[in-house]
């Protein structure tokens, strides 16, 4: 029981950051964009769930009073409603996906915004405090997502018994994954993709060139956030409940770098063997941190491990390994792969 | 180059200062139609700062540039390439871990290259005519054997040839090039200006560099620069017998020309 617990968790996981490192690679693999607000996309989603499509049941249930108590009792009406018909509760489910993604992107845009003209290193600094002031305000104030109290959302699939749920949550993570996966692809192996890896190169050549860096970044930007929204809708309506230190720098910002850092820049398939690796050792350390602290007579607390352990990653990637995994390929559509052949250069 | 109408670019007393120091005073140069319009001058005499403030690298301190009788002074770079203008590097910019034949592709406008358009399949004859394109340049330029290879394993002057590949491939009217064949062997360099220049029918050209021996003879018109200024201009014959330009630039190897 406890190993089907543990697989069906790192699958869970796999599938979360999946989305969110894929929509990374965009723009950092890339579009060479260090969004180092990542993490604040991914809390968009978790606002699109816990605030929005809460609010929206409020009115359409005629609920008055604060949020954070309303929220309440919007779950215990909802998930009875949703017992009896499933559609209502699918319906919702696919609501909330597409008001994440909506509200990302318009997010992720509109921070972009004033920072888009900086180089990279300002860049990064500013999207990382962007982000952290988002954060705060998301704690703080209890009329977003319940402040420190945190908020319910109900449980979409109320129809489904309770021992189910993770293993829904797992196969829906990694159905989600899978549809960012082809839609990744799809859109960076064209000519989008290209100018992406240009820009990132040398953005004076992309200008002379005739494209506008400034609305390149900021849609690109938009589109990632849009998605790593998604991620963050669906481990709110797994967790049921949203609260703002859920969404922490570290772990959807800093370890979804790492994780595409350790796969491989630039290319879909190193970001899967990044995530599956990462979240593996992940799950599999903190599930028996406090044995292997033992086994191995650790001198300190073992909640310090995972932070040790994965900054001696990040450290040792970057000096044995910095193009990660896999190596980034170029990229040669079909058209011209067509011509490549009919030269005779390529088979 | 008397007539307006036949000018595709000319500055009117651009000027560019680098606290204090100027890199460029109100210079005045004009490149005729179809022409292929040369500026030489010694080193740090304001030829690359000229062409980037030309190209909206820099912004101008004073005066304007006119392309096709408009004013395009301070226009931003991408705004440039869409009037028409295109600029190589002097210092080649490679995109590094692109290879050389991506490096040609991103040159030109492509539907593809937008988040939407990268969806849907309409880009796809647009890319196999630029991809034709490319590969043709590449061979022109005798480095389609290279076309696979990232640029950041090309040697200096096979990046110069990349240079002067994008830049064909951008269709452009104006095509203004910085030392186009630093590094370049003689024999290759002649015969990439010879086939370059005689592209002239379709696109105009205001090439600087050094390489005298090499270059005067592909060229119609002459400015020499000094110090931020221009100092003399005119067919390759006045130049060569111009004193001052013998003393600041020529010194002694064109002295007994
Ligand atoms: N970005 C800059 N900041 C400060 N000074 C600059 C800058 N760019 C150029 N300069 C100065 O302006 C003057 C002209 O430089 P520029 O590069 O235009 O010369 P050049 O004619 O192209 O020389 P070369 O033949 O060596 O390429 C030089 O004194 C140079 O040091
Ligand atoms: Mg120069």
């Amino acid at each position: 029981m406890a190993q089907e617990y543990l697989i069906l968790n790192i699958l869970l996981w796999i599938g979360f950051y999946l989305i969110v490192a894929l929509s990374l690679n965009i723009e950092y693999g890339f579009g060479g964009i260090p969004n180092f607000g990542r993490a604040l996309a991914v809390l968009m989603g978790a606002v699109a769930v816990g605030s929005l499509t809460n609010r929206i049941l409020m009115l359409y249930f005629g609920i008055g009073g604060q949020i954070v108590e309303a929220s309440g009792s919007i779950k215990t009406i909802t998930n009875d409603l949703v017992a009896q018909n499933p559609a209502a509760g699918i319906s919702l489910f696919i609501i909330s996906i597409v008001v994440a993604a909506i509200l990302g992107s318009l997010t992720g845009a509109l921070f972009i915004l004033p920072s888009a003209k900086l180089s990279e290193d300002y860049l990064a600094i500013t999207l990382l405090s962007i982000s952290e002031v988002v954060f705060m305000t998301t704690y703080y104030h209890p009329d977003i997502i319940g402040g420190y109290y945190g908020i319910s959302v109900p449980n979409f699939f109320a129809f489904i018994p309770g021992e189910q749920r993770l293993l829904l949550f797992a196969v829906l993570s990694l159905f989600f994954a899978f549809l960012t996966y082809l839609f990744v692809n799809r859109i960076l192996t064209s000519p989008y993709g290209r100018l992406l890896k240009a820009m990132r190169e040398d953005e004076t050549v992309v200008k002379t060139y005739g494209k506008d860096v400034m609305k390149i970044r900021i849609k690109t930007v938009a589109i990632g956030s849009g998605i790593a929204a998604v991620a963050g809708a669906l481990y709110s309506m797994y967790a049921v409940n949203v609260i703002a230190t859920n969404f922490s720098r570290v772990e959807w910002t800093f370890y979804p770098f790492l994780m595409i850092l350790l796969g491989g820049l630039g290319n879909s398939r190193g970001v899967v063997a990044g995530v599956c690796a990462f979240v593996t050792a992940r799950i599999t350390l903190t599930t028996y941190k406090f044995e292997i602290a033992q086994a191995f007579n650790l001198p300190f607390d073992p909640v310090w491990l995972e932070y040790i352990l994965f900054g001696l990653l990040m450290l040792l990637i970057l000096v044995y390994r910095p193009e990660g995994i896999f190596k980034e390929k170029p990229i040669y559509t079909k058209p011209v792969k067509k011509v490549l052949k009919k030269e005779g250069v390529l088979k | 180059m008397k007539s307006p109408g036949n000018k595709i670019l000319y500055t009117k007393n651009l000027s560019k200062f680098f606290e204090g120091l100027k890199a460029l005073d109100r210079v005045n140069i004009a490149v005729e139609k179809n022409k292929v319009i040369l500026i030489i001058g010694p080193n740090g005499s304001g030829k690359t700062t000229l062409i980037n403030v030309i190209s909206s690298f820099y912004e101008a301190d004073g005066g304007q540039v006119f392309f096709e009788g408009e004013d395009i002074t301070n226009l931003p770079p991408h705004e440039i390439y869409r009037r028409g203008i295109i600029r190589t590097f002097q210092i080649p910019h490679p995109l590094r871990k692109l290879s050389v034949m991506e490096n040609m592709l991103i040159a030109n406008d492509n539907p593809g290259e937008s988040f939407i358009g990268s969806i849907g399949h309409s880009w796809m004859e647009r890319e196999e005519e630029l991809a034709e394109k490319a590969f043709n340049f590449l061979k022109f330029l005798k480095i389609d054997h290279l076309w696979d290879t990232q640029a950041y394993k090309l040697s200096g002057g096979q990046l110069k040839l990349l240079e002067i590949g994008r830049a064909l491939m951008a269709d452009a009217k104006l095509i203004i090039m910085d030392e186009p064949i630093a590094g370049v062997n003689p024999v290759l360099a002649h015969d990439i200006l010879k086939r370059v220049t005689e592209l002239k029918e379709e696109i105009s050209f205001f090439i600087v560099e050094h390489r005298l021996d090499i270059v005067l003879k592909y060229v119609d018109y002459v400015y020499v620069m000094a110090n931020g200024r221009i100092i003399a201009q005119g067919s390759e014959k006045d130049i060569l017998s111009d004193k001052e330009v013998i003393e600041v630039y020529l010194g002694d190897t064109y002295a007994e020309a």
